[in-house]
């Protein structure tokens, strides 16, 4: 049902590497939170 | 708000408008008019999906949640950049390939015309109702700040965005939407900057992230499951994941942002730019909160946030008493957090419970406080701080921003419900074969109709608040339909039309059922109406599928 495209992306030359460039990013950012949250607390 | 801030807000404002009807100034056709002749950079867009989805009350209630709450709310934010590689992997190739005008098009040409008007109907409802409330929210707020009528406040926001939004079409909403985004952010690091030089010249950066942390102001990420619990980590990366694919796949106001793109890769790239921006700038505006928390750590501030209802209860005969109190409370805060900083650079930890039997004490008298005034004051707070601390000239340009975050979002809901209302209503079942000038002009008064509608039920809402509450609630139950229905439609090529439709209907009586009988918090309703759709859509066509003799299949 999704059609193919073939139009690669600007950086890191696959779809593919970007969407999991995002998704380690974003399992970064709530790792540094968490830790952020745990230092910071009384 | 003295004469520079003035000149400053209506400088601002005047310069949004002109800016959005000089880029808008080519619409000409319909397709130009409704999505930008499929034109538009990454960048316009991603900042235009990010300006839609952050109203003014985003901005002036984040900050007072993160003052009275904490920085919890952050993680809400968790499942956005998931849904947005979800999104840009399915349907914005698919919305694209189709050359669709609107998400619920798409939906006739994998279903029928019945399914494609179900869900059509149910965002004009849905949104419909969001745009009035868009508009009050920031209005009744800006309307006590400003010291004018809430209608006044209301009609001089709508107006404004109905000029821009009826004239330029999509174009001028989206490059208006990306010249506000930037002074927003210019506006949010200023205020940061602010909060910290006029701490106390004792109290370094470091020592004020420590009160903060102290008062438990900075725990951004709860690990604990607790389906009843609002915010943690897993209602965020859960049901954030749904609530995002719901609102950035499902809801024209948003699909029609990344319609607009040049190509795919194009359209891909505004929402992987939201999936990295979003969440630190959500922290970053909790953050601020936190900051002008412990600035009114050392700086006393009113009783009562609310300017009206602080006079208001002024003249209650038990103000004496509360206030009394609140002065004996904020002392003692204060004293406790001088302690706390002094300990901390003796190189001691500093007393953190004594800092929070402090702040739980001075939270009682406030909230006796507003049991005599009656209305919460959390979205005044950031407000009380920008009129009182920023420099003049800025707070009127802060004021101006607020006013724009408000008109973005409505001009983007105003947008989208236009764009329904003519492709998938007028153009699909009551003038089938008019001339696009036609069609053009049509976009342009149902604009101009939606704009008006929004005016209409902001400045009647006054009376309401428990409607408003109400229509908030009502606002969160119909997105899991929605993605269900889209999710059939694309992952599910064996379910029919009928399976469909039934499906959004059986998972709408599920989010009310949950709503009216259970306590599980909003978030978890997307899921729940997105499984049952899907449940009940594949059923009724495997029995649709078995009920059919064989040779009728065949043809």
């Amino acid at each position: 049902m999704i059609p193919d495209d073939n139009e690669p992306p600007p950086f890191l030359g696959a779809w593919k590497r970007v969407y999991i460039t995002v998704l380690i990013y974003l399992a970064l950012l709530i790792t540094v939170m968490y830790v952020f949250s745990v230092v910071t607390a009384p | 708000m003295r004469p520079l801030d003035w000149v400053a807000m209506f400088l601002w404002l005047g310069s949004i408008v002109s800016y959005g009807l000089w880029r808008g100034r080519r619409s000409g056709t319909v397709n130009e008019y409704l999505l930008a002749g499929r034109s538009m950079p990454w960048y316009a867009m991603g900042l235009s999906i990010m300006a839609t989805q952050a109203s003014a009350i985003t901005f002036i209630s984040t900050t007072g949640q993160a003052y009275i709450d904490g920085m919890r709310f952050v993680q809400f934010y968790f499942g956005l950049p998931i849904a947005m590689v979800i999104l840009s992997a399915t349907a914005v190739p698919i919305f694209h390939h189709t050359n669709v005008y609107t998400a619920y098009e798409y939906l006739e040409k994998r279903f029928d015309a019945k399914t494609r008007a179900l869900v059509s109907l149910i965002f004009l409802i849905q949104r419909g109702l969001a745009a009035g409330i868009s508009l009050y929210a920031p209005a009744v707020v800006l309307s006590a700040i400003l010291g004018w009528s809430n209608q006044w406040t209301t009609i001089v926001m709508g107006s404004l965005v109905v000029l821009y939004t009826t004239t330029g079409g999509i174009k001028a909403v989206t490059w208006a939407d990306v010249q506000q985004m930037s002074v927003i952010f210019a506006a949010l690091i200023l205020a940061l900057i602010v909060a910290f030089r006029l701490m106390p010249a004792h109290v370094s950066i470091a020592d004020a992230i420590a009160l903060a942390g102290a008062s438990g102001k900075l725990r951004a990420v709860d690990l604990h499951f607790d389906p009843n619990n609002r915010y943690n980590l897993w209602s965020g990366l859960i049901g954030g994941t749904f609530l995002a694919l719901a609102y950035f796949g499902c809801d024209q106001s948003q699909v029609q942002r990344y319609l607009t793109g040049k190509s795919v890769a194009q359209s891909r790239l505004s929402l992987l730019f939201n999936a990295m921006a979003k969440v630190p700038m959500q922290f970053f505006i909790l953050f601020i909160g936190a900051m002008v928390f412990v600035l009114f750590l050392f700086d006393k501030q009113p009783v009562l946030f609310h300017p009206v209802e602080l006079k208001r209860i002024q003249a209650d005969a038990r103000f004496g008493a509360i206030q009394s109190r609140y002065d004996n409370a904020f002392d003692a805060r204060r004293q406790a957090a001088e302690e706390f900083v002094e300990a901390r650079h003796r190189g001691d930890k500093g007393d953190a419970r004594k800092l929070q039997a402090a702040e739980n004490q001075l939270d009682q008298v406030h909230q006796d406080a507003l049991k005599l005034g009656g209305e919460n004051d959390t979205n005044y707070i950031f407000l009380n701080f920008v009129t009182h601390y920023l420099p003049v000239g800025v707070v009127g340009l802060v004021i101006a921003v607020i006013f724009s975050a408000a008109m973005s979002s409505i001009s983007g809901e105003i947008n989208s419900l236009a764009t329904v209302t003519i492709v998938d209503f007028y153009r699909r079942h009551i003038r089938k074969d008019a001339t696009d000038h036609h069609y053009l002009w049509a976009s342009r008064y149902a604009t101009a109709f939606w704009g008006c509608y929004a005016i209409v039920f902001a400045s009647r809402s006054g009376g309401f608040g428990a409607l408003i509450e109400a229509v908030n609630i009502i606002g969160s139950l119909f997105y899991g339909g929605l993605l269900g229905v889209f999710v059939v439609a694309f992952f599910f090529p064996r379910v029919t039309a009928n399976g469909a439709f039934m499906g959004v209907i059986a998972g709408e009586v599920a989010i009310f059922a949950a709503n009216q009988f259970t306590s599980i918090s909003f978030l978890w309703y997307n899921v729940i109406g997105c499984f049952v759709v899907i449940a009940v859509a594949t059923a009724v066509s495997s029995w649709q599928t078995n009920s059919v003799p064989a040779s009728s299949r065949m043809e």
